[in-house]
């Protein structure tokens, strides 16, 4: 791998990728990230496809969960993991390719200026990142909007984006116990009950065929509102 | 005695045995539910005991009773499982994440020295 100076400038930067069953492209997705220098950190949730044999060969920090946990949880999994290792910064990646590597510097400038502690990827804040989200998934992620205020207290412009960056300090303040897809709603929950101060940057979004279908259904966001709110009881 | 009485106690009987069978417990956990099953043999021999205990909070016969209770009996062992489940759920969370952790890999990179 070659060492040059934005090298070992990302290479305090962890980059925490929780992956479940992403075989075909996950290859595509990490290498970008290991080629810009950034230590990789793939979480891989007990894939049962081939997942882990391509994660394993490649030069990234990789973890495999012994059973399937969900997502928020390989996310927790990997943040404790980048902690451990001395992480400056955290960054959350999805595993299908939907984000753009480049992306990551836009996230991180809020958190280098010390502006703030935690940046939020937005696909509506540019019309061009907004006219790429299919109509229902954007009716269905403005209703999640006002969900998410209502429950979190926490106003944002995108409910559901899984790119997000922390400084070292505000990732320790995270810690999300909710292992499926909940977790989006508790780290805004969390983040408003530690007092971090957050921005959101603008954040493109590649749908391809494979990620829409794994991405969010309708029954999928009232599930995750039922968990949300079954867990305020069960606190 | 009618057949749905002897139905009853043989269900309530097989229950109970099952119980005193697979489960160890403590002997206090043993003693309620022996005590459960008396109770619930005496009620269905004598029901009309159950009746009069309906009839004085104002219900008409003792099964609705009964059966009101039930609703709620059952309400609470759900919350109760689910609570539970989730505290289960979480310290199984707990082991995988130490185990993922315990036995990452690092990337193959001469800078970085390998866990």
């Amino acid at each position: 791998m070659t060492v040059g100076a934005p090298g070992r400038m990302n290479r305090s930067v962890f980059v925490v990728v929780p992956i479940f069953n992403e075989g075909p492209v996950i290859e595509s997705t990490l290498k970008p990230l290991i080629a810009r220098g950034y230590s990789v950190v793939a979480v891989d949730d007990a894939s049962d496809d081939d997942t882990w044999s391509v994660v394993r060969t490649l030069p990234v920090y990789s973890l495999r969960h012994a059973i399937n946990l969900g997502q928020g949880a390989a996310l927790q999994t990997g943040m404790t993991f980048a902690l451990g290792k001395g992480a400056r910064f955290i960054v959350h990646f999805d595993a299908d390719g939907q984000h753009n590597p480049d992306d990551i510097d836009v996230l991180l400038e809020p958190l280098r200026k010390g502006q703030a502690d935690v940046a939020l990827g937005s696909r509506f804040i540019r019309e061009v990142d907004r006219r790429a989200v299919p109509r229902t998934k954007r009716l269905l992620l403005r209703a999640g909007r006002v969900v998410n205020g209502i429950l979190t207290g926490l106003w944002l412009s995108d409910a559901h984006n899984g790119f997000r960056a922390f400084t070292r300090e505000a990732a320790a303040k995270i810690d999300l116990r909710e292992n499926r897809f909940a977790h989006a709603t508790e780290i805004l929950t969390q983040i408003r009950g530690a007092r971090l101060r957050f921005a959101e940057r603008p954040t493109a979004i590649l749908y391809t065929k494979r990620s829409v279908a794994k991405g969010q259904s309708m029954w999928n966001s009232i599930k995750i509102v039922f968990d949300i709110l079954l867990r305020r009881i069960f606190r | 005695m009618r057949p749905v009485q002897f139905i009853l106690i043989v269900l309530l009987g097989l229950v109970t045995y099952f119980y005193f069978s697979r489960l160890r417990s403590g002997l206090l956990d043993r003693l309620i539910v022996l005590l459960f099953a008396a109770l619930g043999v005496a009620m269905t021999i004598v029901p009309d005991f159950t009746t009069r205990v309906a009839n004085l909070v104002g219900v008409g016969r003792g099964v609705d009773l009964f059966f009101y209770l039930s609703i709620i009996a059952l309400a609470f062992m759900c919350l109760l499982l689910y609570s539970r489940m989730r505290r289960l759920e979480s310290s199984i969370t707990e082991l995988t994440r130490a185990l993922a952790i315990k036995k990452a890999t690092a990337p193959d990179n001469p800078d970085e020295p390998k866990s």
